[in-house]
C-alpha cells in the first residue's frame, strides 16, 4: 500500500466515525466534552445536561446494539433510534425483544393487553410474549416504572433487539 | 412447485453474498438473517431486507431452525438458501423449512439423512456399486477395535460416525497405538457430534482427495459436472482447490463420475451435491468417502471450467424447472484453481486474526474471480470461521492458471489483519504443487515443517 494513501485514509472522517465518536462519548461515564482536531477537521462536542447523568447506566436495560441496525431492517418496525440525535424518548427505558419471532401483546387474542399506556410495571413484570414455532417467551420489564408507548405491532414481526415499548423510569 | 420471488439467506459471509447476488440474476428478492455481529455485513448491505436473528453466537443466531424458518416465513419468503456450514445439512432445518411452506434449496431430508450418517452413506454407496474404503462396522470395544484393525490392516483411520471436518479422526499405524487412538477419538466425536460413535478404514497413505460434483432436478435427471482436486489441506482442512484435477487418467475420471451419479441416483438426488473420493494416485484407484448435500465452498472452480453457475442452477430446479443442460453438454474448459484467504497468522500455527481490515486492496485481471464479503474498513467478527474470500484464477491450462494465481496472490494487498496469502503463494509456488504431487498430508508433513523455518 503506498505511503500517501495511508495518509489520505488518517485525515478522512466519515459519518460512521462520528457517530462512533459520538457513541463513545455518550457511553463514556467520564467524557463532558471532547475537542478533536486533525488536518483540516475540528470536532467539538459538549454533552448536554452533563453531570445528572447518574441516571443513565439504570435504565439501559439492555445492549444498545440496534442502534447500529442497518437501514433496510423491518419495514413495518419503528427504525431503532439513532444515537446521534438525542429525543424526549431517549430518557425512558428500551424494553427490546430478547429474541426474533411474532410480537403479542396479550396471552390469547380474546384477552386483555399485558400493559397499556400509563400502566404501572415492576421488575420482572410480563409486558409481551414473542412465539416461535408455537413457543412463546414473555417478554419482561427490565425496569420498573410507567409504560410510555407500545412501539411494535401485535402480532408483527420483530427482530432480536428491537425496541417493544417504553418505560419511563421515574 | 410455486416460483421463488422472495429468498430467505439462513448464512452469512460470502456465501450469503454469492447466493444474493445469484438471486438478483434471477429478479429474486432477498431477505438476509444476520447476528448482531454482522448488521454491518456486505450481505446485509446487498439484500433487499437484513433483519437480525439473535446474538453474535451462532447456537443463538445461525444455528436456530425454529427462529430461521419464523424470520423467513414472517418477512415472506417462499423459499430458503442454507449456504454451507451451519444448518446446510441438517435435516430437521430442511424439515422445519417443508412444515411452513417454505421451499428449502437443496436435497430432501431423506437424502440428507441417508448422505449425512456416514455409516449409511458408505452402505448406499456400496448397494449402488461404488468403491468404498475396506472398513469396519460402528465400534463399541477396544476388543472390537483390534479385531477389524486385524481384518483391514494398518494404517488405518479412525472416524466419527457422524462426524465431519477432520473432528473424532485419528491415524493408527500399529497396534500399540490403537488404544489411546479409541479413547481419544470417542471423545472428540462425543464433544463435536454429541456421539461417540466411531468406525476403522483403512488409510491411504499417498491420498488424493478427489470429489465429484453431481446436480440432480426434481424430474429424475442427475448431471455431474466433472472433478475437484481438493488436495491441500491442514487438518482435513482445504486450503486450495482446483479442477480438473492434474492426475486422474481420463478412464478413471469417466469411472468416479459414473460412480458419483449412480450413488446420487439411488438416493434420489435432487439440488447440488458433492460425492467425495480417496484417490490412491500410485494405484489408480478411488474410494467413496462421503456426500456432502450442499452448495460446496470450492463450488467456483467447477463453475469456471463448466460455465455453469451452480446456485442459480440451484434455485432454478428448485422452482420445479428441469436442469438447463444435459449431461452431453458438460465439458471441461481449461483450468481453475481456487485459494481459500483465511484471517489466520499461517506462520503462528494459523492463529486466528479477527480485527478491522485497514487496507483491502484486490487484484484484477479478466480471469480472476473474488468470491468475499470483506471490505476496506470491514470488521472481521471473532466468532465465525475465518475465511474471508475465495480467490480464483482460471487460464486455459494448469500452467497458466498457476502463474496468474501467483500474480494475483502477490497482488492482494491486506492490513490490519492477518492472512494466509503468504501462505498460499509459497505453497502455489512450490515445486511440489506446480508438479501436481501434493497428497493430502504433504502440507502438514512436508510443507509446512521447512516453510514454518524460512519464515
Amino acid at each position: 500500500m503506498p505511503k500517501n494513501m495511508d495518509e489520505k485514509l488518517q485525515y478522512e472522517l466519515t459519518y460512521r466515525d462520528a457517530v462512533d465518536i459520538l457513541r463513545a462519548v455518550k457511553e463514556s461515564e467520564f467524557c463532558d466534552s471532547l475537542e478533536l482536531e486533525f488536518g483540516d477537521m475540528k470536532l467539538s462536542l459538549t454533552r448536554a445536561g452533563a453531570g445528572d447523568d447518574a441516571m443513565r447506566p439504570a435504565i439501559r436495560v439492555a445492549p444498545a446494539a440496534p442502534a447500529e441496525a442497518p437501514h433496510k431492517t423491518s419495514a413495518a418496525a419503528p427504525a431503532p433510534g439513532e444515537p446521534t440525535t438525542p429525543s424526549a424518548d431517549d430518557a425512558y427505558a428500551k424494553v427490546m425483544a430478547p429474541m426474533l419471532g411474532t410480537f403479542f401483546v396479550s396471552a390469547s387474542p380474546n384477552a386483555p393487553p399485558y400493559v397499556q399506556p400509563g400502566d404501572r410495571v415492576a421488575v420482572g413484570d410480563t409486558v409481551g410474549l414473542i412465539e416461535v414455532m408455537k413457543l412463546f417467551t414473555p417478554v419482561t420489564a427490565g425496569v420498573a416504572g410507567k409504560v410510555v408507548r407500545v412501539l411494535a405491532e401485535n402480532g408483527s414481526l420483530v427482530e432480536h433487539g428491537q425496541t417493544l415499548l417504553l418505560i419511563d423510569p421515574t | 412447485m410455486p416460483a421463488i420471488k422472495r429468498l430467505f439467506v439462513a448464512n452469512r459471509g460470502e456465501i450469503a453474498v454469492r447466493i444474493i447476488r445469484a438471486c438478483k440474476e434471477l429478479d429474486i428478492e432477498t431477505v438476509i438473517g444476520v447476528s448482531e455481529a454482522d448488521r454491518d455485513s456486505l450481505g446485509a448491505r446487498m439484500a433487499d431486507r437484513a433483519i437480525c436473528i439473535g446474538p453474535a453466537r451462532s447456537s443463538e443466531s445461525y444455528l436456530r431452525p425454529d427462529i430461521l424458518v419464523t424470520a423467513a416465513k414472517g418477512t415472506g419468503c417462499q423459499a430458503v438458501h442454507p449456504g454451507y456450514g451451519f444448518l446446510s445439512e441438517r435435516a430437521v432445518f430442511q424439515r422445519k423449512c417443508v412444515e411452513m411452506g417454505l421451499t428449502f434449496i437443496g436435497p430432501s431430508a431423506e437424502a440428507i439423512d441417508a448422505m449425512g450418517d456416514k455409516l449409511s452413506a458408505i452402505r448406499l454407496a456400496r448397494e449402488a456399486g461404488v468403491p468404498v474404503v475396506p472398513g469396519s462396522a460402528e465400534l463399541k470395544s477396544e476388543t472390537e477395535v483390534r479385531e477389524a484393525a486385524a481384518a483391514i490392516g494398518y494404517p488405518c483411520l479412525l472416524k466419527a460416525s457422524a462426524g465431519g471436518g477432520g473432528r473424532g479422526m485419528r491415524i493408527v499405524r500399529s497396534d500399540s497405538e490403537l488404544a489411546a487412538a479409541f479413547s481419544g477419538a470417542r471423545a472428540e466425536a462425543q464433544a463435536a457430534f454429541g456421539d461417540p460413535t466411531v468406525y476403522l478404514e483403512k488409510f491411504v497413505e499417498r491420498a488424493r482427495h478427489i470429489e465429484i460434483q453431481v446436480i440432480g432436478d426434481l424430474h429424475g435427471n442427475i448431471c455431474h459436472l466433472f472433478e475437484r482436486d481438493c488436495s491441500v489441506q491442514r487438518r482435513h482442512q482445504k486450503l486450495i482447490e482446483e479442477a480438473p484435477s492434474p492426475v486422474l487418467p481420463a478412464a478413471t475420471r469417466a469411472r468416479m463420475a459414473e460412480a458419483a451419479v449412480a450413488l446420487a441416483r439411488n438416493v434420489g438426488y435432487s439440488s447440488a451435491g458433492t460425492v467425495e473420493f480417496v484417490y490412491d494416485a500410485e494405484e489408480d484407484r478411488f474410494y467413496f468417502l462421503e456426500m456432502n448435500t450442499r452448495i460446496q465452498v470450492e463450488h467456483p472452480v467447477t463453475e469456471m471450467i463448466t460455465g455453469i453457475d451452480l446456485v442459480q442452477e440451484q434455485l432454478r430446479v428448485a422452482m420445479g424447472e428441469t436442469l438447463s443442460f444435459r449431461q452431453q453438454d458438460v465439458g471441461i474448459r481449461g483450468h481453475a484453481i481456487e485459494c481459500r484467504i483465511n484471517a489466520e497468522d499461517a506462520s503462528a500455527d494459523f492463529m486466528p486474526s479477527p480485527g478491522r481490515v485497514t487496507t483491502w486492496s484486490v487484484p484484477q485481471h479478466p480471469d480472476l474471480r473474488l468470491d468475499t464479503h470483506t471490505y476496506e474498513g470491514y470488521l472481521v467478527p471473532p466468532y465465525y470461521d475465518s475465511m474471508i474470500g475465495k480467490l480464483i484464477a482460471s487460464a486455459t491450462d494448469r500452467s497458466k492458471a498457476v502463474e496468474l494465481m501467483l500474480r494475483a496472490l502477490g497482488d492482494f494487498h491486506v492490513e490490519g489483519i492477518k492472512t494466509t496469502i503468504p501462505l498460499q503463494s509459497a505453497v502455489v509456488g512450490h515445486p511440489t504443487f506446480r508438479n501436481a504431487g501434493v497428497t493430502t498430508r504433504w502440507l502438514e508433513t512436508e510443507f509446512l515443517p521447512s516453510w514454518n523455518k524460512t519464515e
